[in-house]
């Protein structure tokens, strides 16, 4: 986790459009200048192209001028259907190390795993799991938490002490182990990533529905939320449209710094076995796989990792950087 | 009174080095302060008054610096620059060193009171606690001492139930009472000068006045100097016994307290004090002063004043002035520092008048303004 | 309010929030359709009559409510349920794994808090200078790396490789062998440090960095508020200004996040047993719902929980004592 939990940052609390959208220029204007966030931004579009790559790779290798014919085949990803290919018995060694090494080769660049198949390929295809289900998982965990809190602090009294509880209750459970008591015994036993997705979201709807409610909370009082209650505007209009815009701009520091921390997680979760199953290739479990190897190849414990440490450092500086932007006053 | 000022400060020159630019804060004030007075520097926000009362306890904070003047206290040098030959700058030799100011100067000789109580006390520790700290620093006193000291402080000051309250945090006071306990920590320290930067400005007008009352009666039963920071003229009014105008990081006038108000010599003077309202006139409009006080970056060329001055000239904006005297009352000279009166002699009368904001809003004619600088109704 | 009263105000509170865990729990578990029992032993050669013997003896032939309020009625005796894979009670199960993984948990926050206090304020009474990058630096590579992964990398480096320490394991400070003396035991103490090593740095990376982000933060907060200028203005020396005025009023949100950060920390130490091989609660719980052990998997993860409720009620509590705005309320 890497903020402190009470940062408030201040969005445009303007009532007209037009003060709200020059503040949100200037802000876009400061985030472009903070190195702290353009770098976060590099690392995250290199990892997202390459993501992206892969996903393009998998149906039209013509697009990519079959640049991943020679290396052996990604794996399949189960919701598409996709074949595997296995390199057939002497097309390359199982648990080569990487080019640099002596015995390695440029063919396969990082080495192969213990199965013969290109360890570089099936890190590219791994990211597009990370990435996606660390920006799915946290993208519904905001909603989710948006809803809540904003319901829970437009309305207050019961429907805010239940919502809360229920919420704190739910937080009170450590990440890691309500994830993976919900996606086994919700799977039944099967594990599949997409519940996986929903127990990782459940684990960030208490943050965000907090930060939510409290910035309700300051912007229920508002003049104008008054006036339009007044004129007798629906509730769920009032807070589609102007509670929830308004209290925005703190949920979006959190939100990629929270993509992050989803990434960790799900990484931990792939290791445990409870991410994306096999064929699938996903850091995580390579990791896990890697373990068993620690004595004899330990170039296969050394990829994932580093993929995993640099995709989530470069969405933690692009979220620090987002905060510093936001919220000048520390380095005044 | 003695002919030796307790404090005198010359040319003193603060300022920032930002991205931006520099800020000429303080750029090259002088005043005194003697022995038994309320000195007051007043000026709106931004004016340089804080700036200017922290050099004297040598407490500015990067990228802030003191770049030039001389600060003498008590015949001790607290801050004096010279040139080397390289044209760099080094402290004179004399200069108390940093250290010294720290231990000698800070909290003995000369204390401080800052605006906002709450924010200035730690709200971990009691204040008891607190000002036993301060008494034992800054006096040679010790432990259970201290701490009879700091409750006798605190019965001076007026608080009720003084050793029970010893050991209660901030918090749990109100804004008179937080800043009571301010004055009593920087009494009990024993100083001959303290420098209050705008302790009543964030306090209720009948707390305020209590607070002054209560100043007035200490600082006449201990003898005590003060410097009191303030952008409001009636405090000035009524506690100070002589003033420093500030206008944009200088003084632009400084006479004893019933010559300010009556035969005030700055056009920015009269314009703050027009601009209140006052108990003893009566009038249908206030008279705000027209635009708004420039940036220290920028300062405009000539009289910093004159884009917002109903009686600038085109000499105004060509040549800068400083204060000179132009009057003496009770021993101590009434500067000011605009070229309207007689004692400069640039050619106020014959230059043509500048087409300010002032002037336009006001919609007066040249002819109408007279040289003795009497504004008009 | 005075700190007795707030300590069983915040215990009180904490009950509700408890009752709610053990809800949230049982609900998961019996999300799966059909029931344990046949799950467990499907494949095999069962009889009828005998999965309805272990169905009654496991007394999963009762109502979802019923069964629930038999477990939570259960919990106040100490009685936990039974293990189907060990066929013995879940507290006896539980309680030679409790140790493990509790010391396993305080040590790394211990090596996290005595690295990253002095670190944060070094940053941040250097800021801006090498030293303060390098320390943002280390921190952010902190937080954005797994902490399995760290824990692989260093088994990797200093066990396998240089072997000086082992790879695997935990020794235990209260299991002393009878025939030590004094000296026995200092021994028995470095085994214990050289087993504990590379797990503590490995679980305790996370929290150090986060913990090192916030002091530096907080300290330059505290180092800038009004009372230090005071403190300055009255000759106060700067060693003093930081050791005390800014530094109790910025440990307030550390106090905070230490207490939050025990619920990454109970996840990580799944992991990081895992990794380690310890036989602590973490492992016992990935272990049970492998083996489809459902008691063992309700009990250990509520227990888990509580230790989470209970230390942020701990620091709550610690809170309190260096912030007496808590306990002694408004006064104006």
């Amino acid at each position: 986790m890497a903020v402190s939990s009470e940062s408030q940052v201040e969005g445009g609390d303007g009532a007209s459009g037009e003060v709200a959208a020059k503040t949100w220029r200037d802000t876009l204007g400061r985030i472009k200048r903070d190195t702290t966030a353009r770098w976060g931004l590099y690392v995250i579009s290199v990892v997202l192209v390459v993501g992206l790559y892969a996903f393009v790779d998998t149906y039209l290798s013509t697009l990519t001028f079959g640049a991943f014919d020679n290396y052996t085949m990604a794996e399949a990803i189960p919701i598409f259907d996709h074949p595997e290919h296995l390199p057939a018995p002497g097309e390359s060694q199982p648990n080569q190390p990487p080019a640099f090494h002596v015995d390695g080769s440029l063919e396969y660049p990082l080495g192969t795993d213990p199965e013969g198949r290109d360890y570089f390929t099936r890190l590219v295809y791994g990211s597009q799991i990370s990435v996606s289900v660390g920006i799915v998982a946290t993208l519904l965990g905001t909603v989710a938490g948006t809803i809540v809190g904003a319901v829970s602090g437009y309305y207050g009294g019961r429907v805010d002490d239940i919502l809360m509880r229920s919420v704190e209750t739910l937080y009170a459970i450590p990440g890691l182990i309500l994830i993976i008591v919900f996606t086994e015994f919700a799977s039944g036993g099967e594990r599949n990533i997409q519940y996986a997705i929903i127990g990782v979201s459940l684990t960030t709807i208490p943050i965000f529905a907090r930060i939510i409610r409290s910035r309700v909370l300051s912007v229920r009082e508002m003049d104008y939320i008054e006036a339009a209650r007044a004129a007798g505007v629906k509730d769920r209009y009032i807070i589609a449209k102007h509670i929830i815009p308004n209290s925005f701009a703190p949920v979006l520091v959190y939100a990629t710094l929270e993509i992050g921390v989803v990434i960790l997680i799900v990484a931990g979760l792939s290791f445990l076995g409870y991410g994306a199953q096999p064929p699938t290739p996903d850091w995580g479990r390579m990791l896990a796989q890697s373990y068993r190897y620690m004595h004899s190849n330990i170039w296969l414990s050394i990829w994932p990792g580093l993929a995993i440490m640099f995709t989530i450092m470069g969405f933690n500086l692009f979220g620090d950087g987002l905060q510093d932007a936001l919220d000048p006053r520390i380095d005044n | 009174m003695s002919t030796e000022p307790l404090l005198r400060v010359e040319n003193l020159k603060t300022q920032f080095v930002t991205e931006n630019g520099t800020v000429r804060a303080v750029d090259g004030i002088s005043f005194e302060v003697y022995e038994g007075e309320i000195v007051g520097i007043v000026g709106e926000s931004g004016a340089g008054k804080s700036v200017a009362s922290m050099s004297l306890l040598r407490l500015v904070d990067s990228p802030g610096e003191i770049v030039a003047g001389e600060i003498t206290y008590k015949g001790r040098t607290i801050f004096a620059a010279e040139e080397t030959e390289d044209g760099d700058r080094r402290p004179r030799e004399g200069t108390l060193s940093a250290e010294t100011v720290r231990k000698e100067i800070r909290g003995n000789e000369i204390a401080a009171i800052f605006q906002d109580p709450m924010e200035s006390l730690n709200p971990v520790f009691t204040i008891g606690g607190q000002l036993r700290e301060f008494i034992e620093l800054n006096r040679d006193l010790t432990g259970d001492e201290a701490r009879k000291e700091a409750i006798d402080m605190l019965r001076e000051v007026g608080i009720p139930d003084a050793e029970g309250r010893y050991d209660e945090y901030p918090h749990q006071f109100s804004g008179g009472m937080r800043q009571r306990v301010l004055i009593a920590m920087a009494l009990a320290c024993q100083p001959s000068l303290i420098i209050a930067d705008e302790p009543t400005t964030a306090l209720d007008v009948t707390v305020e006045g209590q607070i002054l009352d209560l100043v007035d009666e200490l600082q006449r039963k201990y003898g005590t100097s003060f410097i009191w920071v303030t952008h409001d003229m009636g405090v000035v009014a009524e506690i100070c016994d002589r003033v420093n105008v500030m206008y944009l990081g200088e003084i632009v006038e400084q006479a004893p307290v019933d010559e300010l108000f009556y035969e005030t010599g700055h056009p920015y003077t009269k314009a703050l004090l027009d601009s209140m309202p006052r108990p003893d006139r009566t009038v249908t409009d206030l008279d705000p002063i027209r635009g708004v006080m420039p940036e220290a970056i920028d300062p405009p060329p000539g009289c910093r004043f004159h884009p917002r001055c109903p009686d600038a000239r085109e000499v105004c904006r060509q040549i800068h002035p400083e204060p000179a005297e132009i009057d003496r009352v009770d021993g101590f000279a009434h500067r000011s520092a605009c070229f309207k009166r007689d004692v400069f002699d640039v050619g106020y009368d014959e230059s043509p008048p500048l087409d300010n904001l002032a002037r336009s809003e006001r919609g007066q004619e040249p002819s109408e303004v007279a040289s003795g600088g009497e504004a008009n109704e | 309010m005075g700190l007795l009263r707030y300590t069983t105000f915040r215990v009180a509170q904490a009950i509700p929030v408890l009752i709610g865990i053990t809800a949230i729990l049982f609900l998961f578990i019996n999300l799966t359709p059909g029931d344990p029992i046949r799950i467990m032993t499907a494949g095999q050669e069962v009889s009828e009559a005998h999965l309805a013997y272990l169905e009654q003896r496991y007394g999963l032939d009762r109502p979802l409510y019923v069964r629930y309020w038999d477990y939570l009625t259960g919990i106040l005796t100490g009685d936990l349920g039974r293990s189907i894979h060990f066929d013995r009670p879940v507290t006896e199960v539980m309680w030679p794994r409790v140790g493990p993984t509790l010391l396993l948990v305080l040590s790394a926050f211990l090596f996290a808090m005595v690295t990253a206090i002095p670190l944060g304020i070094l940053a941040a009474t250097r800021r801006n200078e090498p030293t303060d990058h390098i320390s943002r630096l280390v921190a952010l590579f902190g937080v954005s790396t797994p902490s399995f992964w760290i824990g692989i990398m260093l088994i990797i480096i200093f066990a396998v490789q240089l072997g000086w320490f082992p790879s695997a394991g935990l020794v235990m400070p209260w299991h002393v062998p009878d025939d030590a003396g004094v000296d026995g035991y200092f021994w028995h103490m470095i085994d214990v440090i050289h087993h504990l090593f590379l797990p503590m740095v490995s679980l305790g990376t996370l929290q150090m960095a986060t913990i090192m982000r916030v002091e530096r933060t907080q300290m330059i907060d505290s180092l800038q508020g009004e009372y230090v200028k005071l403190a300055r203005a009255y000759g106060v020396s700067e060693r003093t200004i930081l050791r005390k005025h800014a530094f109790q009023v910025a440990q307030l949100p550390v106090i905070t996040l230490v207490g939050l950060g025990l619920s990454t920390a109970l996840g990580g130490a799944v992991l990081t047993e895992t990794v380690f091989n310890i036989n602590g609660m973490g492992r016992l719980l990935i272990d049970s719902i492998g083996r489809k052990d459902y008691q063992v998997v309700m009990s250990v993860a509520t227990i888990l929980a509580v230790i989470f409720v209970v230390g942020v009620i701990i620091t709550d509590i610690a809170y309190a004592y260096v912030d007496p705005r808590v306990t002694y309320g408004e006064g104006d």
